[in-house]
């Protein structure tokens, strides 16, 4: 921020008192950062291709379960390296949520906007689509268009970035809302700004953190939707690997291997919790008016 | 009341009006119907008589219609694999599928909202931190992984319980279980942030300070208005009893609507999945509808406005 | 010459519904507003709050569009909100706010945000651009180093002049001021209207200054137009008008301002404050007039010179059209 060293007003944003951030949330920004280096460096640390066979180690286990170190967290059914299909899993995984939440928040806070800015039929329009996406299981409504459109990646990613696109929607038209009756926005308008200098340079920032909140509260939601629907074998698709495809195989070998699905079914577990605890740190921080 | 009441039930008919919509458009937008629904391969003189018999040679708005009329007279279409009505095949599984998730809402309701308002009342205290801490690994566990875990403590590494399947009554602890667990997680949660803001509210702290029992103001204050947005999620939880068990009845192998659902996405039978949308959107609507009701009732503030004045909930 | 600005015969109705499925009830906010505003002149618009005062200076800018009436700023007709001509219109007419925290940005710096207004009319070379900013700083009283402050550092006063020096960047013909003062403290404002006073000195700007102080419009104001439920009711020089009212509810406003040494005259309004979605009939004040006549509650009055000196007034009693009634309520 350009703000350098100004003296700190009692109604300052609290940026002076940079206090440590509590050991959970410490713990969540460990692990993400951990995950995201994992994503970006997949093919530097990956032991194997994850697709390549080892057809004399099937089903071999992890090194802490007898295994050997050649397949530090043993192999699945056709002898692939786990931990080779994790590091890829992981990217997949983190791929989809990236692009699906940030799919969302730009859906979501465009229509939001255009509901705010033109007001009359168009938000009329903007709040009934709302008040249809929060009246139905995302699940379900993903589910159908699946089964209608059949399953391609980039369908899939833009599918659950419609996902809390409605949350997005409501923050934006009501903040812009409220900045355009009275505030900030009103006055910028009347300088003779265009829409376009109002809601970007003036609005969007002022929005942003809670916006963001919303973001990495909607992500957790979007990796388990993700791990979910590749579980159910309706996600990501073979030869392709994420975290909740890898759980869904692993099932069937639950009793013989159940390394298989556990490693991934942890990182699912871990990341979700990671990110929610980052958020709701960054809530109480940034916007304690969200809930 | 009867204008709160009438503009609610318009507000349900245009979410059901859309989502009619959404089936058809999204039908027409994935390709020709008919070749979709007599399969690739059929032959063209078979493809021809079905246009002309589902009226598809005709423009869009006429079928639009037609399609409208047929769905308000219960004619949801055949499913492709076995040619039954699919609104059949649907209802035939909808009692296995509420044999889980009623269930399952109770231990929900039973569990989430005493703890809830337990860790509320006792703030910062060691039930708190715990129940806060199960919360969050309820909420952040997914329902596949909590199933999957407990089949392999329960079933394969003690034995007592079965993996999967439909034979007896003991097939259905461990999905009911995994269901109850994340969803009273979910609620436990809600309970608790709502508990915490009306307690801080300046009348509760009237109460107190007048002299009214603590018990009382719980009781009489507190907990009347934090059952207002918990009535909302309990509402949501109601209103996915047909659907709120699609992982994991494929978890258990349960033959549930859930377990329907995912075998006619994969095989792409749409007459199927387009019933169970339609299913879903008419319980979910149904029950937001209750719940609206029960907010008049709760809220007397609410009866003469939308909702939506009430808060970005 | 015509005036800079001519608003002729303003009506902005809004339909204001009750519940969500009820019937809408058409409230009149401003019902026939003329006024004009010349070079170099203030004309201070009073009135209590909800008589459309802040309606009018909003129609006036061009920020509503009229349902009847016309506004031509400088001979020309006001484009519509919001197109490109309406748009460059902005860099001549500018508006004060009586919020200055809500109406600057609180993420920007102020000098960013006063020179905001050259960038979006391109007024001068880019690189110019801060130095005229910190310049239009210095005209109000704000120290240069100030430009690098937020908002919420600087004090109420200190703000409204940030927004008072981004309202003259560009140096416009027309200042709309709405409630300038109302949200400082008494012993800013007064340094707030010297600057004020100073500023259309400097820029011979018009000036249409909206308050519901009396003192305040009579201290920048060359004329004063006194407002009643979405109509003018009086008009004239601010000595007469304020001195000495010619119509009864300027009058009764007049008798509120406390004055020491005076006592026992104060004019206390009975009845409902006006209810601008249920407006009565004939003249819109008769219900709380202590004058009032049958013959006021069947005909409205419409403003015209009185016979006397040429006062510009709305009022049977005024103009001697009908003889004051005998009130039983006066103090």
């Amino acid at each position: 921020m350009s703000d350098m060293t100004l003296p700190a007003i009692a109604d300052a944003p609290p940026r002076a008192k940079r206090a440590l951030p509590p050991p959970m949330v410490l713990f969540g920004l460990v692990w993400l950062t951990l995950m995201l280096l994992t994503a970006v460096l997949a093919d530097v640390i990956s032991p194997y291709a994850y697709t390549a066979l080892d057809l004399r180690n099937r089903l071999a286990p992890p090194a802490f379960m007898g295994g050997t170190w050649l397949h530090p967290l043993g192999t699945d059914e056709l002898g692939r390296d786990v931990l080779a299909r994790l590091i890829y899993s992981i990217r997949m995984s983190l791929l989809i949520a990236f692009g699906a939440t940030i799919i969302g928040a730009l859906i979501g806070t465009t229509l939001g906007f255009l509901a705010a800015h033109f007001r009359g039929f168009v938000e009329q329009v903007v709040l009934a689509l709302v008040d249809f996406s929060a009246s139905l299981p995302f699940l379900i409504l993903a589910l159908a268009v699946l089964a209608f459109f059949g399953n391609s990646m980039v369908l899939f990613i833009c599918l659950l970035g419609l996902h809390a696109w409605e949350r997005y929607a409501r923050i934006a038209r009501g903040l812009a809302i409220s900045a355009g009756s009275q505030g900030y926005a009103a006055a910028v308008r009347q300088l003779g700004a265009s829409p376009w200098r109002i809601y970007g340079r003036h609005v969007l920032p002022n929005i942003a953190s809670t916006l963001i909140v919303s973001m990495t509260l909607a992500f957790p939601e979007i990796i388990l939707l993700e791990s979910g629907l590749s579980f159910l074998g309706l996600g990501v698709q073979p030869p392709s690997t994420s975290l909740g495809s890898m759980v869904g195989y692993g099932r069937e070998y639950l009793t013989r291997a159940p390394w298989i699905l556990l490693s991934p079914a942890l990182t699912i577990v871990l990341t979700t919790l990671s990110v929610s605890l980052i958020g709701d740190w960054l809530r109480d921080r940034l916007d304690p008016t969200l809930r | 009341m009867i204008r709160f009441l009438g503009s609610r039930l318009l507000r349900a008919a245009i979410t059901i009006v859309m989502v009619v919509t959404f089936a058809f458009v999204v039908l027409r937008l994935s390709g020709d119907p008919a070749q979709i629904i007599m399969g690739a391969d059929a032959p063209p003189e078979a493809v021809d008589a079905f246009r002309a018999a589902w009226g598809l040679d005709r423009p869009v708005w006429i079928q639009y219609f037609h399609y409208f009329g047929a769905i308000l007279q219960g004619d949801l279409g055949r499913s492709m694999r076995d040619g039954r009505d699919a609104i059949v095949l649907v209802a035939e599984r909808i009692p296995a599928t509420l044999a889980l998730t009623l269930p399952a809402l109770a231990i929900k309701v039973g569990l989430g909202i005493p703890a809830g308002i337990t860790a509320a009342l006792h703030r910062n205290s060691f039930i708190d931190r715990a129940v806060m801490m199960l919360a969050v690994a309820g909420f952040t566990v997914p329902s596949f992984v909590l199933g999957l875990l407990l089949v392999l403590v329960f079933a394969v590494q003690l034995g007592w319980l079965p993996s999967g399947g439909q034979d007896s009554w003991r097939h259905a602890i461990l999905p009911i279980i995994t269901l109850g667990i994340g969803g009273a997680a979910v609620l436990a949660r809600f309970t608790r942030s709502a508990m915490l803001e009306v307690l801080g509210q300046p009348y509760i702290r009237t109460a107190s300070a007048k002299g009214v029992p603590w018990r009382a103001v719980v009781w009489g204050h507190a907990l009347p208005n934090a059952a207002i947005p918990t009535v909302t999620i309990v509402g949501f939880m109601v209103g996915s009893l047909i659907a709120g068990a699609v992982v994991v009845e494929s978890v258990f192998s349960w033959p549930g609507v859930g377990r329907l659902l995912v075998v006619a996405v994969a095989n792409r039978d749409l007459a199927v999945v387009q019933c169970i949308l339609l299913l879903v959107a008419m319980t979910m609507v149904t029950s937001n509808l209750i719940v609206d009701l029960l907010y008049g009732l709760l809220d007397p503030r609410l009866r003469n406005q939308p909702k939506r004045a009430a808060g970005i909930a | 010459m015509t005036p800079m600005l001519e608003a002729k015969g303003l009506v902005r109705r809004y339909a204001m519904r009750r519940g969500l499925m009820g019937r809408s009830v058409e409230v009149r906010a401003v019902d026939g507003v003329s006024l004009s505003v010349e070079r170099g002149r203030t004309l201070g618009l009073v009135g209590e709050s909800g008589c459309g005062k802040s309606t009018t200076g909003r129609l006036v800018l061009g920020l509503e569009a009229p349902d009847a009436g016309s506004v031509a700023f400088q001979d020309k007709p006001m484009p519509p909100a919001g197109t490109p001509a309406w748009r460059a219109l902005r860099s001549r007419m500018q508006m004060v706010f009586q919020d200055p925290l809500g109406a600057l940005d609180r993420r920007l710096p102020i000098g960013a945000q006063v020179q905001e207004p050259l960038d979006i009319h391109a007024i001068g070379e880019a690189k110019d651009r801060p130095a005229r900013a910190i310049e239009a700083l210095r005209a109000v009283g704000l120290r240069p180093d100030q430009a690098a402050r937020y908002p919420h550092e600087l004090s109420g006063g200190q703000r409204q002049r940030a927004v008072l020096a981004r309202a003259l960047a560009t140096e416009p013909a027309l200042l709309v001021c709405d409630e300038p003062i109302s949200a400082l403290d008494v012993s800013i404002q007064a340094q707030v209207m010297n600057l004020l006073m100073e500023q259309q000195e400097r820029l011979g700007l018009g000036i249409l200054f909206i308050s519901h102080d009396l003192r305040a419009v009579r201290q920048v104001s060359h004329r004063v137009a006194v407002m009643y439920l979405g109509t003018i009711v009086e008009e004239g020089e601010p000595d007469a008008v304020l001195h000495d009212p010619a119509h009864p509810y300027a009058q009764a406003l007049v008798s509120a301002i406390p004055h020491p040494g005076r006592t026992g005259n104060r004019i206390v309004l009975q009845g409902d404050p006006p209810n601008p979605a249920d407006r009565p009939t004939g003249c819109a004040f008769h219900p709380r007039c202590p004058v009032a006549t049958a013959f006021c509650a069947r005909e409205a009055p419409v403003l015209k010179p009185r016979n006397s000196d040429g006062r510009l007034v709305a009022c049977h009693v005024a103009q001697g059209d009908v003889a004051p009634a005998v009130t039983q309520r006066a103090a």
